[in-house]
């Protein structure tokens, strides 16, 4: 790509959103509440009949709005939702500790035989739902932090706008 | 750029209504022509059969020499500017004049150039992040022309595109057009019901009723050398004054009134002599004099100029009706009786409705 060729991509900046960016965020979205499906379907949500799955519902509620305004915001190259969605990236990954392992490593009697509360096939597709999630909101992240910086550094070399139409 | 050539086109639709008789126009390299005509004439009907955007019943077109007659519409290489603008409402300004680029896959740093190049040359440098629905009028209009201008296609087709403008906005964004087409060079074919338009925009004009061409010529001859009745009523604000008159000895007899002939003129008639005509006056040719008396009924006062509407002597009859004029500020009240002259007449045979010119 020669100079000018670069130059260019980064003036298109200040007209075209940045759509991978925020379809990534989206898509985390997506593997989340495939996730949440998943374990609210499962026999967990009985086994945890506690307020662990009662913090685990308004997280998600609250991990929907978040990561959907996030989305938004990048779409905008706001860089401030960059750390946002980082942050909402690495709890996904954590997340994988909190309910799924637990639940994994965890039995309970079935018929009088010991029988793990999450089955593995259950426990590698949770974990893969989050690790999805995690990866797409951490991309998501990275790449409006690369661009914003780009078009920050790009309007330095703009003139400002003339006040007519 | 394009030479456009339209040969015979008739446009018959399934119900057997035929909308456009035998168009014949040859489009020079760069020219701006304007179709003008009442509603329902067959212009837009024309227009779309240029765009591809309807069946030729019979006749041939030619792009350049290229018969496209049957060509699809997305091959013909022009660009169509709509009255209701056709913008994507959720996209940017941008995104709208990108879209039909975007569309052909071409590379996104060619398209980002050929924006911000006819954003340059509409002034909508400082628009292109806002939605139509932020814009005016005005400016939406622009933004569906830059749309076509990105393509720089071979020929740009308008359809009435200032319509739903107001007046003022109407007579700025007409001359944005002007001037767009002295920059670009491009040929252009526009549609428009007013006059005005037709008269300030085009290089020369093709004046329809009823799917046929009545005239077409530059701006001028249409207004100086109408060719038939039609014409010569359908351009010029207030309309030209008809009035049935015969032909004598030197003179020429409406009801009401006698005006006097001009050697000239009198030349132009010999033909007809003792026969009924039909006189046509344009109100601008209206002056105050000896040869006819006018009952004044309104009095509308513009400024520079004033329009005088009333009727030849104390006839009601819609046939006596005049419009005059008049330059400068005149107080004339509902009523109130003046003469005028006429200055300068055109003539027009009663049966055929066509001028009557010197030597025919």
């Amino acid at each position: 790509m020669t100079m000018e060729e670069r130059t260019v991509k980064r003036d298109r900046m200040r007209y075209i959103k940045n759509s991978l960016a925020a379809n990534l965020a989206l898509l985390g979205i997506l593997f989340d509440v495939l996730y949440f499906v998943k374990i609210y379907q499962s026999d967990v949500g009985t086994y945890y009949y506690t307020i662990l799955i009662g913090i685990s519902i308004v997280y998600n509620l609250v991990f929907l709005l978040a990561v959907f305004l996030a989305s938004e915001g990048v779409k905008n190259y706001k860089a401030g939702y960059t750390w946002l969605l980082a942050a909402i990236g690495i709890g996904q990954i954590a997340r994988i500790f909190i309910i799924p392992a637990r639940a994994h490593a965890a039995t309970t009697l079935v018929n009088g035989e010991s029988v793990p509360v999450m089955g593995d096939k259950t426990f590698l597709y949770v974990v893969i739902l989050l690790v999805l999630s995690a990866v797409c909101l951490l991309a998501s992240a990275a790449v409006n932090f690369i661009r914003c910086r780009e078009l920050a550094e790009h309007m330095k070399t703009v003139p400002p706008p003339s006040t007519g139409t | 750029m394009a030479t456009l050539s339209l040969q015979h086109i008739d446009k018959i639709y399934d119900n057997n209504v035929q909308a456009v008789f035998d168009f014949n126009l040859d489009v020079k390299d760069g020219e701006l022509i304007v179709l003008v005509g009442p509603s329902g004439c067959g212009k837009s009907t024309t227009l779309r059969m240029v765009a591809g955007l309807e069946d030729i019943s019979a006749g041939r077109l030619y792009l350049d020499g290229k018969d496209i007659t049957t060509t699809p519409a997305k091959d013909r290489d022009m660009a169509m500017v709509f009255q209701n603008y056709a913008l994507y409402g959720h996209m940017t300004v941008y995104e709208n004049m990108a879209f039909s680029l975007t569309m052909r896959k071409e590379n996104p740093n060619v398209i980002h150039k050929k924006v911000l190049a006819a954003a340059e040359i509409l002034g909508l440098t400082n628009q292109l992040n806002k939605k139509p629905a932020q814009l005016s009028g005005g400016q939406r209009q622009r933004v569906a022309m830059g749309r076509s201008i990105v393509r720089n296609p071979k020929v740009f087709l308008f359809d009435e595109p200032l319509s739903n403008l107001d007046a003022k906005l109407r007579g700025a964004t007409r001359r944005e057009i002007l001037l767009l087409h002295k920059r670009l060079g491009a040929t252009m074919l526009y549609v428009t019901h007013d006059q005005t338009e037709a008269l300030t925009l085009a290089d020369r004009i093709v004046c329809m009723s009823m799917g046929y061409v009545q005239q077409v010529g530059t701006p001028l001859e249409l207004y100086d050398s109408p060719a038939n009745i039609f014409v010569a009523g359908f351009i010029g604000l207030p309309p030209m004054n008809f009035y049935d008159v015969t032909v004598g000895n030197g003179v020429l007899t409406g009801e009401g009134f006698k005006v006097s002939l001009t050697p000239e003129e009198q030349d132009t008639l010999k033909a007809y002599a003792g026969k009924t005509i039909v006189l046509g006056v344009r109100p601008e040719d209206v002056g105050e004099g000896p040869d006819v008396p006018v009952t004044v009924s309104t009095n509308e006062n513009l400024g520079m100029n004033t329009l005088v509407h009333g009727h030849i002597g104390q006839s009601k009859a819609a046939s006596a009706k005049i419009s005059a004029k008049l330059k400068g500020w005149c107080d004339y009240k509902t009523g109130d009786t003046v003469t005028f002259s006429f200055k300068r007449k055109h003539f027009f045979d009663k049966e055929t409705t066509n001028a009557i010119r010197k030597g025919e």
